[in-house]
């Protein structure tokens, strides 16, 4: 109960803020841009879809535009997957940072509230509202699609909770920073640096960054990293698989989730062994 | 590290009970010395109290009062609360704080406040929403209870502060300086209900500069300094200075007295109609009095001089600093 009283809580706390809104408000244009710009036209051979009044695909029966379709949500989803990590981080860095300023701590501490339970309800707090407003975004763009070319991708909706999921493994890499530096600024710093670059190296290893040593000891050391840190670019090319309706390899979730157990773990043993 | 724990406890009687509560801050990379904050500090408060605990700058009542409540690990030693082993998440139910620098989301109103740190409590809704009802009133905050906290002063605060550490109707209460930024009609209002609250059976622990404040509301107190407990005792103890009697009288002193006292090393000092002997013993003070109304003089009243407890602190540091 103290964990929902404090998730409820982060949700206001953000509510409070502009960045929210504004994140809202981008999806709303983007939602308004994507209702004006697609359209279906029905001819004589079968339906043919419209970009800003273009044809951009040749008339076709509703099930033969299921693919155009569903690529053009990938593509969507690609471009929302990047969106909401960086600005979600950017949003959420602050809040557990926040949590342990002077003043603050000793209040929630004064509470029968465990530690890991302080940090686990600020960073769910973030994720629901960073999952609000990413189904938000999702579950527009699918009525969009639905209604303006007749497709429903049920696949793309669900795509919404997997993103959700992905930035709940970032949530936990940013509980970590924010509970070893109590600032907002080095968690941002370190999950854009990792989400950019890091997780990128860490993913072509074998073509980029064994090229560099051919020392055991660096590439096991590669290998570990790579295990150890939530892969979030194989979580990326899995959700292009799930809109697209291609198989899924599940388990590409399975080491990211794992992972952010592990650096959730870390946190709340830090937060556990530090006096306030 | 591990730490040995208390045996639990079935009487309750002590609201707080620590035994040797060691805490010293060490430098992970050995950059400064270890700091030592607490040195063997054992205490009983008992249930039903208010009990102050002073102290200097740096004495250690911080760092006593977060190990109670959990934001600090202890080096050694044990504690219990409400006779419960600490360190402990639950006893936390019973347990209200307001602490010194305390800070409230500025977006929220206090009726918001109240219910996140009511539901922090684990309280049911409906229970908050109850006791909210009671407390905002209690603390002068009623007509104010929609507006935002950004835009509450000090001493607005203060009082919201002392409604969160209330929400939870808890039997101890840890209450760091109560009247910090509070106007003096306010200051009143806070020790009342401290009084009353006392009354209805809570213990509170006060932690305060304001050694008068102290003083008028407290049945007991603790003097700590550089992380140890100099003294302990009620307020009456603390402040009783054995060897200072006001003796009230009536009329002029003959000269006399004057001459016959000096003679017998009795020192004393006369302002108005009040004369304060030292004595060293009661003996002496005896012979102070008949050699009074050996000459005459007619006494109105007769009492051991207090020190106030700023006093007694004073002294009391003084002589610990003392080579």
């Amino acid at each position: 109960m103290s964990i929902l009283t404090l998730i409820r809580g982060t949700i206001r706390e953000l509510l409070s803020k502009a960045t929210l809104y504004v994140l809202l408000g981008i999806s709303t244009l983007v939602l308004l841009g994507t209702l004006v710009a697609i359209s279906a036209q029905q001819t004589n051979e079968g339906i043919v879809l419209h970009l800003f009044g273009l044809p951009i695909s040749t008339p076709a029966q509703p099930e033969e535009l299921m693919p155009s379709v569903y690529n053009m949500q990938a593509g969507l989803a690609r471009g929302l997957f990047v969106g909401i990590m960086l600005f979600g981080v950017f949003a959420t860095a602050s809040l557990i940072p926040d949590s342990l300023e002077k003043g603050i701590v000793d209040l929630y501490l004064s509470k029968p509230l465990a530690r890991w339970e302080l940090l686990a309800g600020r960073s769910l707090g973030g994720v629901c509202a960073i999952g609000a407003v990413t189904v938000y975004f999702i579950a527009g763009v699918w009525l969009t699609f639905g209604i303006r070319a007749g497709v429903w991708n049920v696949h793309f909706l669900l795509s919404s909770i997997t993103m959700t999921l992905m930035f709940a493994v970032i949530g936990s890499m940013l509980a970590v920073l924010g509970v070893i530096f109590r600032n907002a600024a080095v968690p941002i710093i370190g999950c854009f640096l990792y989400l950019m670059v890091v997780d990128n190296l860490l993913d072509s290893r074998q073509t980029v960054l064994y090229m560099l040593s051919e020392n055991p000891l660096y590439r096991t050391a590669c290998d570990v990293f790579s295990y150890a840190l939530p892969q979030v670019s194989s979580m990326q090319r899995e959700l292009s698989n799930q809109i697209l309706q291609r198989p899924v390899a599940w388990q590409a979730f399975l080491q990211p989730i794992l992972s952010a157990f592990g650096l959730f773990g870390v946190a709340a043993f830090i937060m556990h062994r530090k006096d306030f | 590290m591990k730490y040995p724990k208390p045996e639990a406890d079935s009487t309750t009687v002590h609201a707080i009970l620590t035994h040797s509560l060691t805490k010293i801050y060490k430098d992970a990379f050995n950059r400064h010395p270890s700091v030592t904050a607490l040195r063997d500090v054992s205490l009983e408060v008992r249930q039903g109290e208010i009990f102050g605990l002073l102290g200097p700058n740096g004495a250690g009542k911080t760092t006593f009062v977060k190990i109670l409540l959990g934001f600090v690990r202890q080096s050694a030693g044990r504690a219990m609360l409400l006779g419960v082993p600490l360190p402990n998440v639950e006893v936390r139910t019973r347990i209200g704080y307001l602490p010194e620098a305390h800070r409230y989301p500025s977006y929220l109103t206090p009726v918001e406040v109240l219910m996140l740190f009511g539901g922090l409590s684990k309280m049911p809704r409906a229970a908050i929403a109850s006791r909210i009802s009671t407390l905002l009133p209690l603390v002068g905050l009623e007509q104010w209870k929609g507006m935002k906290v950004r835009r509450f002063s000090k001493g607005m605060l203060q009082r919201l502060g002392l409604a969160q550490a209330l929400i939870n109707d808890p039997p101890l209460l840890f209450l760091d300086e109560p009247t910090d930024g509070v106007d003096p009609v306010g200051r009143k209002e806070v020790r009342d209900l401290l009084v009353r609250l006392k009354h209805e059976g809570k213990t509170i622990f006060l932690n305060s500069h304001l050694l008068s404040e102290v003083e008028m509301i407290s049945d007991r107190v603790a003097i700590l300094d550089k992380g140890t407990i100099l003294k302990v005792g009620t307020v009456e103890e603390l402040t009783r200075r054995s060897n200072l009697y006001d003796i009230g009288v009536a009329g002029e002193v003959p000269e006399a007295f004057h001459h016959e006292a000096a003679a017998n090393v009795l020192a004393f000092r006369m302002n108005g109609n009040v004369m304060t002997a030292e004595v060293k013993d009661v003996q002496e003070l005896n012979r102070f009095v008949d050699t009074l109304r050996k000459h005459g003089v007619l006494i109105t009243y007769l009492a051991q001089r207090k020190s106030s407890l700023e006093e007694s602190f004073l002294a009391l540091l003084k002589r610990e600093m003392a080579p």
